[in-house]
């Protein structure tokens, strides 16, 4: 696009677009220019000049000039007995022949407690470097039971005198029909007091009877939509400047008035002020999603352009409100935050949501919080819209590929295959076993297998090259074998098992001394192994009688006598002895 | 005693069998979820049914259903833990296949180790390396312990088993090398110059981009692929092997 923008424009420096003859331009021309160069006039007046004792007047100062073009004294000569309250000031542009002329006005409401004539004398002001002299202005106070008409001034009226910050109310500014019902209109309405937001394209004009005071009055009213700011007491007066029939947008006009001709007379006008309460609105109990919308507000169902959609698929959510309260000001819900929508307001005053689902797992719309402030219950009141159910299909990926050309072959398969109908091979977690600790323990048993078989085969190889120590073994077991066979003979009383295990338990003890085979053995074997003291004393006769009587039951020639048993302690000893050995 | 071994081993098996169970309600359940169309579902069931035991049917049906609902980094990264775990699958090989080329992604870049693993499923190669070693040691050792001839065929068999050996350790090496191999999971992800959100962007990644993880700070990996090196948040990269 650029680059078509650099062909069609060449390539120079850009030129300021040129606008045909007779457009915007002369139309700005054509307007009437200000007239600031004729001199500056200036007079001041007192309205009404005669006014009774204790009651109020206006000390009135008028230039044709900006109020911007000079400094009015903060303080001006003012006649002892006479009190001057803070002056109200405005401007506006009038027209003079051809030309538009400023006019800027001073209005004081003075205070008078005293009959009598007052003056105020001239002064000078310094108008964009021009002396201006400020004629002086004369008062005559007279008795306070006078008949004198009172001070034309301004009445102000409020819909409301106790609201709350951002709550909209009505201000009517009238300006009472004069003594023979003439009506004049107000230009440069303004009102004073800090805090106030008005609204002037809400503002109405209308010329009809109205109470004041009582009393059913024509009058112009001039009606305003007015929204305090902050929260205190509010001191509110407003001011205009008289502009005769000089009526400016729409007006209505009802009964019958008097409309006067002429120029018109700019008269600076002011009311009294009015009081009014503004409470603060309760910010402990502020609900989420609160604007600042004040009054009575409902909203219908919300309409959302579709249930169904996919993924990145923008849908219109319109939310539409009714109420009592200010609609046209009504700041739109807030567009909340989410992880699955994308939620874009549309631009105010359009109180309806873009909304784009990030995800397929959502099922609904995303609430939207919004909530007003009733000021006749003083009290907030939730209009959260409520999550509507959706469906949200997955953007769509292709699951089939178009068959391609022959000469463009691929191994890649043409469309997603079928879902499994089982789960197939299985794991225990997808984390492979070479990251576990526990199996580098495993690969230990192994080793402890090796170790143990390495060890059984060298003790196998120790006894292989010393066989006295396996036969020494035996020996021990075979004769612990024969001693229960002893104690079992000698508790069954069986003389004969007796003298056979004592026999072999003799030839056993003995045997690895030779080594033999124990059957082979005799008692003379047995004795051998015996001290000579042993051989010769107890010992060697218990083992000649054993043996003895062992070679006679083998001869079957005559049987043990029973008291063989009373030997039992000698021969455990005798082995005991023998066993040391082994 | 005796029988309180026979109630311990009858609760383990009790156990085991019940976590089956319900692996496979969750199974069966997303195979109904999927049929009916309700993809979001479908793939909670199969992921549900992954968590409590890995299996390939259920990796690979979750891939199909995360293609179905747009999220080709997650299909990608199911086929490829299916492929994992049994890298024989011919569902999940044809579809990764089918995805790559809709998606134009590149296959991970494997190293002629961590190629040789996927030979195998990764706890079958470290199986293979213990019995290998065992048998090649045991080749060596139980003959003269048992004072038996070394035969022919011993001999053979005890060289076999150490080239083996020899051979798994590589593959070994491949598996664990794979385990830091993933997958980008959201579409258009930023790949950064530092490690934070401000920070300066390398490229955009696509989804399915396969990525080599470095290292981790924080929220966000260091991870290698094809368009350059840099930081990810961690969430959009999917690793075959998750932590």
């Amino acid at each position: 696009m650029l680059s078509l923008l650099l062909a069609a424009g060449g390539l120079g420096a850009q030129t300021p677009p040129q606008f045909p003859p007779g457009t915007l331009s002369q139309l700005q021309v054509a307007q009437p220019a200000v007239d600031l160069t004729s001199p500056v006039t200036a007079s001041a007046e007192f309205d009404p000049p005669v006014v009774g004792a204790g009651k109020k007047t206006f000390y009135r100062v008028t230039l044709d000039a900006t109020e911007s073009s000079f400094a009015w004294p903060a303080k001006i000569p003012v006649p002892a007995g006479l009190q001057f309250g803070v002056p109200a000031h405005g401007q506006l542009t009038q027209m003079q022949g051809p030309k538009y002329r400023p006019l800027t006005a001073f209005a004081y409401e003075v205070q008078t407690t005293a009959t009598g004539h007052f003056t105020v004398p001239g002064f000078s002001v310094d108008v964009a470097g021009q002396t201006v002299a400020i004629p002086a202005a004369e008062l005559e106070v007279v008795a306070v039971n006078s008949n004198l008409p009172p001070a034309r001034r301004l009445v102000l009226e409020t819909s409301a005198t106790n609201l709350f910050p951002g709550q909209p109310f009505l201000i009517r500014v009238l300006l009472p029909a004069g003594p023979s019902n003439e009506i004049e209109v107000l230009r440069e309405i303004q009102l004073s007091g800090n805090g106030l937001m008005i609204d002037k394209t809400a503002s109405r004009q209308a010329i009809e009877a109205t109470s004041i005071n009582g009393q059913l009055r024509q009058a112009y009213i001039s009606e305003l939509r007015v929204t305090p700011l902050t929260a205190g007491p509010l001191t509110i007066a407003a001011q205009g400047f008289t502009a005769g029939r000089e009526i400016t947008g729409p007006i209505s006009i009802r009964g019958q008035v008097s409309i006067p001709g002429g120029p018109a007379r700019y008269v600076l006008l002011t009311s009294d002020p009015v009081s009014i309460q503004v409470r603060p609105l309760p910010v402990e109990s502020e609900p989420k999603g609160f604007t600042g919308a004040i009054g009575r507000f409902y909203c219908d169902p919300p309409n959302l352009s579709a249930d169904r959609m996919r993924v990145g698929e923008p849908v219109q959510l319109k939310l539409t409100f009714h109420g009592e309260g200010e609609l046209a000001k009504l700041v739109p819900p807030v567009a909340p935050r989410s992880r699955e929508w994308q939620i874009i307001a549309d631009p105010p005053p359009a109180t309806s949501f873009t909304l784009i689902p990030l995800t397929d797992e959502v099922r609904t719309t995303p609430a939207i919080p919004f909530s007003y402030f009733d000021p006749l219950t003083a009290k907030y009141v939730d209009l959260t819209t409520p999550p509507i159910p959706v469906t949200v299909v997955g953007d769509g990926l292709p699951v089939q590929l178009p068959a391609a050309d022959e000469g463009a072959a691929t191994t890649a398969p043409l469309k997603l295959s079928g879902l499994a109908p089982g789960p197939g091979k299985t794991a225990v977690s997808l984390k492979p076993l070479q990251l576990h600790g526990w199996f580098v323990a495993v690969q230990l048993v192994p080793v402890i297998g090796f170790l143990a078989l390495w060890r059984w085969d060298r003790r196998r190889r120790f006894l292989e090259a010393h066989p006295d120590l396996v036969r020494r073994r035996q020996a021990r077991r075979a004769l612990r074998r024969e001693k229960r066979h002893l104690q079992r003979a000698v508790a069954g009383g069986d003389t004969a098992a007796f003298q056979q295990h004592a026999a072999a338990a003799l030839r056993i003890a003995v045997a690895p001394h030779y080594p033999a085979n124990p059957q082979a053995l005799v008692g003379g074997d047995v004795l051998q192994q015996l001290t000579e003291t042993e051989r010769n004393g107890e010992p060697g006769e218990i083992v000649r009688h054993i043996f003895a009587a062992a070679d006679r039951q083998f001869a079957l020639t005559a049987p043990a006598p029973a008291d063989w048993l009373a030997l039992h302690d000698r021969v455990l000893a005798l082995l005991c002895r023998l066993e040391a050995k082994l | 005693m005796k029988l309180r071994h026979l109630l311990l081993f009858a609760a383990l098996c009790i156990s085991v069998g019940s976590g089956h169970a319900a692996t496979n309600d969750a199974f069966a359940q997303g195979l109904e979820l999927s049929l009916a169309g309700r993809f979001p579902e479908a793939a909670a069931a199969f992921a549900s049914a992954v968590k409590q035991q890995p299996s390939a049917g259920a990796l690979v049906n979750l891939g199909n259903v995360e293609w179905q609902r747009g999220h080709a980094g997650a299909a990608i990264l199911a086929w490829e833990q299916a492929q994992w775990l049994d890298p024989y699958d011919a569902r999940a090989g044809a579809n990764l296949k089918f995805a790559r080329q809709v998606t134009q992604v590149d296959e991970p870049s494997l190293r002629w180790f961590e190629a040789a693993s996927t030979w195998l499923p990764p706890n079958a190669w470290v199986w293979l390396a213990g019995a290998s070693l065992w048998l090649a040691v045991g080749g060596l050792v139980l003959p003269g312990v048992f004072r038996r001839q070394k035969t022919g065929w011993q001999q053979t068999l005890t060289a076999l088993a150490a080239g083996l050996f020899l051979f798994s350790l590589t593959a070994n090496v491949g598996v664990v090398s794979r385990t830091q191999i993933g997958f980008v999971l959201g579409k258009n992800t930023p790949l950064r110059l530092t490690p934070t959100r401000e920070s300066e962007l390398i490229s955009t990644l696509t989804s399915g981009e396969p990525a080599r993880l470095l290292r981790t700070r924080g929220n966000y990996v260091f991870i290698h692929t094809g368009l350059g090196t840099g930081w990810v948040e961690r969430a959009q990269l999917g690793l075959i092997c998750p932590e």
